[in-house]
């Protein structure tokens, strides 16, 4: 995506002949993700995530509309993702066609819409005719690397967090009940997926990439701009905790030893895993915030539990 | 609707293929010698592909120019009539298109010797005639045909196939049907290597069994590069052998 | 092709689980590398099947030898000794350099090539001309004859009227002058022979077809005149007074000429002395001229169709493209009597036949 940012040779030479000696620039070691910082907004399902320099938002609404008519029973869910001048220069705005923007999008989607993690059947009101729409914006506030890695993460945050209005259904009626009236409710999350990206590095020429059989390529977990712009090839594992893959993609670049790429998703799952535990732990440490005030201001009598 | 028995406990499939076997696999090159410089038809089972090189060539656009090496371009035509049930839409413009051929071009960029053919256009176009699964691993196939028939300089063969996971079992080269009803991993190898150039996987796949899944996908990928191999000594020991009869 | 083609699961360093009973299966590869490891120099496959049939076929990732001693030439990359293949085609080692021949690939320009191009592109002081080859070949304003003969200095007018000398779509024919870096060609007309062509038909084969000779334009029976560029772009024109006269000195030259080398630069100075008397005239305006010559007859546009078919008959037999051969094949195009007809399959694959059965019982007879 970062087409248009020169990397001068110096530079480029520099930081990979770093890694070649075991170094990353900002001192992480090879497979170390960077610290995810998970923040709330003030309503429920927006979420921003903030990987070292690169800020993802997303923001999760719905609606009540008409489901499609080869699936009656089904919801809709729609991932929208964003990129503006905003983010970095190398962007446009309006134009969402570049390859790494379309790359970016479709493991999103496959990620988070393909592999189930929303209960969509559950977002069904009446069958054929009502159903809810879940529509999750992702938008890129700040860019340095990972963005795919960043947004998996945003969007599953966004969506565990978001609580939708409540309803009652009377035959044909539809009451949609305020928040302030009526506690809203969960969407039915039925696995968190999230996203790892290696980036690979070839230290040697392509000839013994090819032939020999050193496998000397090397691997660094969640690269930063620089090192994204530099990599010869990148491999996005999405996993589960229930040591389920949910989607691959190594769209070409250095070709890798299968062996090493197994190395690489048992790698991504121990990520996967501590990941999963952060986000839980964010969305408690959340829930008891708005609790504490919910308490303040409840007129209840407080009960025994 | 009846379930449809994917695998049965005898071991075959819905095609009357065992686990490990590939589908028909017939290739030829030179099939369009007027229209561009290599070109390749390809017939894994249902999937008819055509495929198309031009070049190295003159970019027609001066922005394409890269002093230092040539540029690849993949086109992907998935024509209307090429499912059972005729398209509305051309699939342009799509995302999973786009994907397709952003995927592909990254494959071969890094496969060809680019660098010997500096500001030059490689253009690779395909038009998929029929297709029933396992399509990017045809397409894959049949741009290493024709980038070979054009004598672009490459490294290695890269040969795809798509693999799927039937509850413990993995079939090889799946069809729609079996597409539709498991996961399935596509990969592209390099050669006779263990690399992969190119890995998706689509759909939930237990951690441990992917390796599984890998290792029949690699070995089916060295067998359809065998059989690529096969047709192009064939085709190269009748030229050589008219060329000899002078 | 109907047999089942199974696939065993290799036992490489991947492989670490067991489970199925599994039958390693023979692959040519593993045997073919392991053979090369153990082998003495003299007794290698690849030695052998060179001797056997001439040509040793590769494809692309195909080890060609682990010698060190060969300089890799095109067509091959290299780790540490090992000499790999880029390409499918056949081996070629001259002396120490070891390079693979493509089969077929677009043409790539060599100094001293003749060549017939199209101009793609008029721009400053020099014109783009498609030569067929992977980019286009540049024609210097200063590498073209200008009315008004060879010795006059090029002005700023020549610079303006470009486009009244070449313009775009206007074919060619000339020389490859010299090699940029990257490969793309420079070429030049200085001389009669080279220049604007008019009077026929353009037609093009595969460029590994074109045999390169030390002359390259050849009269044929029937009037006609045929340009081999070496790119595979053919010119076939009705021939002219020029070539007609080059015709007969040639041939008491061929000893001088046979001396000068490939590039055929002697007899191209010899061409150029039996015209020298006539270059004022010859190098007017004329040689820029859109205009056919008006005196071509139905017969000869025939001829020329005629000749053009056959020429596309020896390129679909994949027959090497010569003067000898195109008078054979037009002679054996004679018992169809419909042009048309030339270029069926059927057709096109008898006169390759006849062609090559032709050669083979006139090699007997020697």
């Amino acid at each position: 995506m970062a087409k248009d940012i020169q990397i001068s040779a110096s530079e480029s030479k520099f930081i990979l002949e770093a890694l070649r000696q075991n170094y990353r620039l900002d001192g992480r070691s090879f497979d170390q993700f960077r610290n995810v910082d998970i923040s709330f907004g003030k309503e429920y399902g927006d979420v921003t995530v903030v990987m070292g320099g690169t800020k993802v938002q997303c923001r999760i609404s719905s609606s009540i509309t008409h489901p499609y008519e080869d699936r009656p029973f089904e919801g809709l869910f729609l991932i929208s993702t964003e990129s503006s001048p905003m983010a970095g220069p190398q962007f446009e705005n309006g134009n969402n066609t570049g390859d790494e923007e379309v790359l970016c999008a479709r493991i999103i989607e496959k990620a988070v819409r393909r592999s189930g993690a929303l209960d969509i059947e559950g977002l069904c009101i009446v069958a054929g005719s009502k159903c809810w729409a879940i529509r999750a914006d992702v938008h890129f506030l700040d860019c340095d690397g990972g963005f795919i890695d960043a947004s998996c993460i945003a969007v599953m945050t966004a969506l565990l967090h978001y609580k939708k209005p409540d309803i009652t259904v009377l035959g044909d009626r539809i009451t949609v009940h305020p928040v302030d009236e009526r506690e809203p409710v969960s969407l039915g999350i039925l696995h968190i997926p999230i996203c790892v990206t290696f980036s690979f590095f070839n230290p040697q020429d392509t000839e013994e990439n090819i032939k020999g059989d050193s496998n000397a390529e090397i691997a660094i977990i969640d690269a930063t701009l620089r090192e994204e712009l530099l990599r010869d090839g990148t491999l996005t594992v999405t996993l589960n905790k229930n040591r389920e893959v949910v989607q691959v993609s190594k769209a070409g670049g250095l070709p890798m030893d299968a062996l090493s790429l197994m190395e690489n998703c048992h790698k991504a799952y121990t990520i996967a895993e501590k990941t999963t535990d952060q986000i839980l732990e964010e969305l408690k440490k959340d829930e008891k915030k708005r609790n504490k005030y919910a308490e303040i201001l409840s007129s209840e009598n407080n009960r025994e539990s | 609707m009846s379930r449809l028995e994917i695998y049965s406990p005898e071991g075959l499939r819905l095609d009357g293929r065992r686990w490990n076997e590939l589908r028909r696999f017939e290739c030829s090159i030179n099939t369009h010698a007027h229209a561009a410089d290599g070109s390749s038809y390809l017939e894994q089972g249902n999937n008819k592909i055509i495929t198309l090189v031009k070049g190295p060539q003159e970019p027609s656009n001066k922005s394409q120019v890269d002093t230092a090496k040539a540029l690849l371009r993949v086109t992907v035509n998935l024509t209307k009539f090429s499912k059972s049930e005729r398209s509305k839409s051309s699939h342009k413009n799509e995302r999973r298109v786009l994907e397709m051929q952003t995927a592909l071009v990254r494959t071969f960029n890094r496969n060809l010797m680019l660098h010997i053919y500096p500001r030059t256009l490689i253009d690779i176009e395909i038009h998929v005639l029929q297709q029933d699964g396992g399509i990017m691993g045809s397409l894959i196939n049949g741009i290493t045909l024709a980038l070979i028939d054009a004598g672009i300089a490459m490294y290695d063969y890269i040969s795809g196939v798509s693999v799927g996971l039937y509850d413990e079992t993995p079939l090889l080269d799946t069809n729609t049907l079996e597409e539709n009803a498991m996961s399935t991993v596509t990969l592209g190898v390099v050669g006779k290597s263990e690399k992969l150039s190119l890995l998706l996987v689509e759909d939930k796949i237990p951690l441990d069994r992917l390796e599984s899944v890998l290792a029949i996908g690699i070995a089916g990928s060295h067998r359809i590069r065998d059989l690529m191999d096969k047709e192009l000594r064939r085709r190269a020991e009748k030229r050589v052998a008219s060329a000899l009869a002078r | 092709m109907s047999e089942v083609i199974t696939v065993v699961k290799r036992r490489g360093d991947f492989q670490k689980f067991g489970g199925e009973s599994l039958v390693e299966e023979d692959e040519e590869g593993d045997v073919y590398m392991s053979d090369n490891e153990d082998g003495t120099y003299a007794n290698r496959p690849q030695e052998k099947s060179v001797a056997n049939s001439g040509m040793q076929i590769v494809t692309p990732g195909e080890l060609v030898t682990d010698d060190p001693i060969w300089m890799r030439g095109h067509g091959t990359y290299f780790l540490d000794n090992m000499t790999y293949s880029s390409v499918a085609g056949t081996v070629s080692k001259v002396n120490r350099l070891l390079s693979v021949i493509p089969l077929k690939s677009r043409y790539s320009p060599e100094t001293g090539d003749h060549v017939v191009g199209r101009v793609a592109e008029v721009g400053n002081k020099r014109w783009k001309v498609d030569i067929g080859g992977k980019q286009h070949a540049v024609l210097m304003l200063g590498s073209v004859n200008l009315p008004g003969g060879i010795l006059r200095r090029k002005s700023e007018s020549d610079e303006l009227q470009m486009r009244s000398f070449l313009k775009e779509g206007d074919l060619l024919n000339a020389e490859v002058q010299s090699l940029f870096q990257d490969g793309s060609a420079s070429l030049h007309t200085r001389s009669l022979k080279y220049g604007k062509l008019r009077d026929g038909q353009f037609c093009e084969v595969p460029s590994s077809l074109i045999v390169r000779s030390k002359n390259q334009t050849h009269n044929l029976p029937g009037n006609v005149t045929v340009v081999l560029g070496v790119n595979g772009f053919i010119w076939l024109r009705k021939t002219s007074k020029m070539d007609s006269a080059r015709d007969a000195p040639s041939i008491g030259n061929a000893s001088a000429a046979a001396k000068s080398g490939p590039t055929g630069a002697i007899s191209l100075r010899s061409a150029d002395d039996i015209s020298i008397t006539r270059l004022e005239e010859e190098s007017s305006w004329q040689i820029y001229s859109d205009e056919n010559d008006p005196s071509i007859s139905n017969g000869i546009k025939k001829t020329i169709c005629r000749y053009s078919n056959v020429i596309k008959a020896l390129a679909f037999c994949e027959i090497g493209i010569t003067q000898e051969r195109i008078v054979n094949a037009y002679e054996a195009s004679m018992v169809y009597s419909n042009v048309g007809s030339l270029i069926e399959r059927d057709t096109m694959e008898a006169i390759g036949h006849d062609v090559l059965n032709g050669e083979k019982m006139r090699g007997l007879g020697n």
